[in-house]
């Protein structure tokens, strides 16, 4: 095993979003990433992959980093599991990383495992939080991850082996505006080997059912549960997300009763959100839903039931008929 | 003929979940065991697979002896044979031990052509598993399969990937990941049940692996948990009084402080 004191640096693989913006959840990891690396006195390291990556320096530049080690080439348009395998994996022989965390994205999630692999070392996913620790060796990282349906929290460390790798769902950090003097820029060379791959790609037409708004993007969203009774009444949540740009999401109860699309579902085997402010119209909160939930940053529950348990992580709560709440609303936006 | 593996898990069912009210913590007593929902895409997949194109399909699964149970109900759905793995070693494998136990599986049965996995389980929801055992045996993943056939040794499918749809083809072996509602798992029959207590279940443990020396000793994974804590949810609770008027006015003013405003749509209601 190597030496853990041979690794050193904070490094963020700092996603671009379909060849046009960093992606926001590299960003928000980046704040989190400055404050360990202050901590530890080391290096703040975003590692970019992307066709005419130089147009995205700029932006990471104003999110604290101390360096930035980049590649660009038409052959990283886009995530390909080979070749950002390979090519980051490189870099991580080469500089040594201490931490290396990474967006929860579908490339993200696909390039930290296969990266854990290779480096024979662990990988925390979808961490809550994350801090350096003394108590269980020298300035350990310890990441809480959800275990259990989100109820309780596993704090896990990785002691002896390097990088230690996590990855971070959107909206877990905040991103910090600041700039470092001096920002340290290196370009490495595009250099693979394409026999390596394996799928042949006979054509790709771009996709044209990918939703272009989801709900884990969504800002608000607003939810409805069995207590809205009718179709009827779930519908009018469809039309207040109308009025007021927002997204409409719910239990496994309105599928069911064919109130609502599958894809719709937020909680376990449905969708998470991370809105500003989530809406539940008479949703009792059972704990399949409410892992979906705890990401939003202000929940406002109407329910009859005084003893819902969707009141104990809300932030606002009315006790009283969710229908009759919605349809004041509605006539309020309406107007 | 196609030789088919299925990786499956034995987890507690997520339905009728209860929570102790005095520690927080979810109550396993009583709970029923059950084949991780995901994974019964995979076995659906395999099981037509091999009625499409001639194969033999084999369920694997790691755990603790009592993930036998899954096995049977793998082996009473139609799959040929099963491997359980288990041994107290690999208690509390993390999800790399997982993988490099998987590999010396695989190094071991040298014959396979495609090995399908589910999503995610619906207990740890790392869903790194079939990455790592992609990396592990250098065999491409292909994940989000919509339509699919083989020829020879090779597979062609139609795939999304990315913002791409894909029309792709790559030698076998390969790794299958089956997103969830890709099928429809089949049920099981009366003869099924019978058939799958005629079947045998195949063991390995620790000492069939020719104790590789990362596999060596107690459990090497790289990760630890430390310590489990409840979550507590930091949430203001205010309850908003009044008539529903007032009501309403307060919860207009909340989302007017989140940013939402009226806009105008042009239509009707």
């Amino acid at each position: 095993m190597s030496n853990t004191n041979d690794y050193r640096d904070v490094w963020v693989f700092t996603e671009i979003k379909d060849h046009v913006e960093v992606h926001e959840c590299a960003l928000q990891i980046l704040g989190k990433a400055r404050e360990i690396a202050d901590k530890l006195g080391q290096k703040l390291i975003s590692v970019v992959l992307a066709l005419d990556a130089e147009q995205y320096l700029p932006v990471i530049e104003e999110h604290g980093v101390d360096k930035i080690i980049y590649l660009s080439h038409q052959d990283l348009k886009h995530y390909h599991e080979r070749i950002f395998t390979d090519l980051v994996y490189d870099l991580i022989e080469k500089y040594k990383p201490s931490i290396f965390l990474f967006p929860s994205t579908e490339a993200g999630n696909a390039l930290a495992a296969r990266l854990a692999y290779r480096c024979r070392t662990g990988l925390v996913s979808d961490v809550l939080d994350l801090e350096l620790s003394d108590e269980f060796g020298n300035n350990l990282l310890i990441g809480d991850k959800p275990a259990y349906l989100g109820n309780i929290v596993a704090q896990i460390i990785c002691p002896n082996t390097r990088p230690q790798m996590c990855t971070v769902t959107l909206g877990t950090f905040q991103k910090t505006k600041m700039r470092k003097e001096n920002v340290e820029i290196i370009k490495v060379d595009y250099k693979f080997d394409k026999s390596k791959i394996k799928i042949k790609i006979l054509e790709a037409p771009t996709r044209k059912d990918k939703p272009s708004s989801t709900l884990s993007d969504a800002k608000f969203v607003i939810g409805g549960g069995h207590g809205l009774v009718s179709k009827e009444n779930f519908d009018k949540l469809f039309d207040l997300a109308k009025l007021t740009n927002g997204q409409v999401g719910g239990t496994r109860r309105p599928i069911l009763n064919g109130w609502m699309p599958e894809h719709l579902q937020i909680g376990i085997s449905g969708e998470s959100i991370f809105s500003d402010l989530y809406l539940a119209f008479g949703i009792s909160g059972a704990i399949q839903h409410l892992v979906g939930i705890t990401a939003s940053k202000t929940i406002i529950a109407i329910n009859k039931d005084p003893n819902a348990g969707i009141f104990k992580v809300a932030d606002y709560c009315v006790i009283g008929d969710a229908n009759e709440i919605l349809l004041g609303l509605l006539n309020y936006f309406r107007v | 003929m196609l030789k088919i593996f299925v990786l499956i898990k034995q987890v507690p069912s997520l339905h009728n979940l209860q929570i102790d009210k005095r520690t927080g913590t979810l109550i396993r007593e009583g709970v029923e065991n059950i084949i991780n929902p995901d994974d019964l895409y995979g076995l659906e997949l395999g099981l037509s697979l091999k009625e499409q194109y001639e194969g033999e399909i084999t369920a694997i699964t790691m755990g603790p002896p009592q993930a036998e149970f899954a096995l049977r109900e793998c082996l009473a759905m139609g799959v040929d044979k099963s491997l359980l793995i288990t041994d107290e070693q690999f208690a509390y494998s993390d999800t790399l031990q997982t993988t490099l136990v998987l590999k010396e599986t695989f190094d071991k049965i040298k014959d396979y052509d495609i090995i399908i996995t589910g999503s995610q389980t619906s207990d740890s929801s790392t869903g790194q598993i079939p990455f790592q055992l992609s990396e592990a045996l250098d065999i491409p993943l292909i994940t989000d399969i919509f339509t699919m056939e083989i020829e020879n040794n090779l597979f062609k499918c139609h795939r999304n990937f990315g913002h791409e749809s894909q029309n792709i083809s790559v030698d076998l072996p390969i790794l299958i990941r089956v997103r969830r509602h890709f099928n429809e798992p089949r049920h099981i029959s009366l003869s099924g049940i019978k058939k799958a207590f005629e079947k045998e279940i195949e063991f390995n443990d620790f000492n069939t692996f020719n104790c590789p020396e990362y596999l060596d000793g107690c459990n090497k994974s790289p990760t630890n948990v430390v310590r489990t804590e409840k979550i507590v949810l930091k949430r203001k609770n205010e309850i908003i009084e009044g008539n529903i008027n007032e009501k309403v006015q307060k919860l207009l003013e909340i989302m007017q402080e989140h940013g939402i405003e009226k806009i105008w749509t042009g239509e009707s209601f």
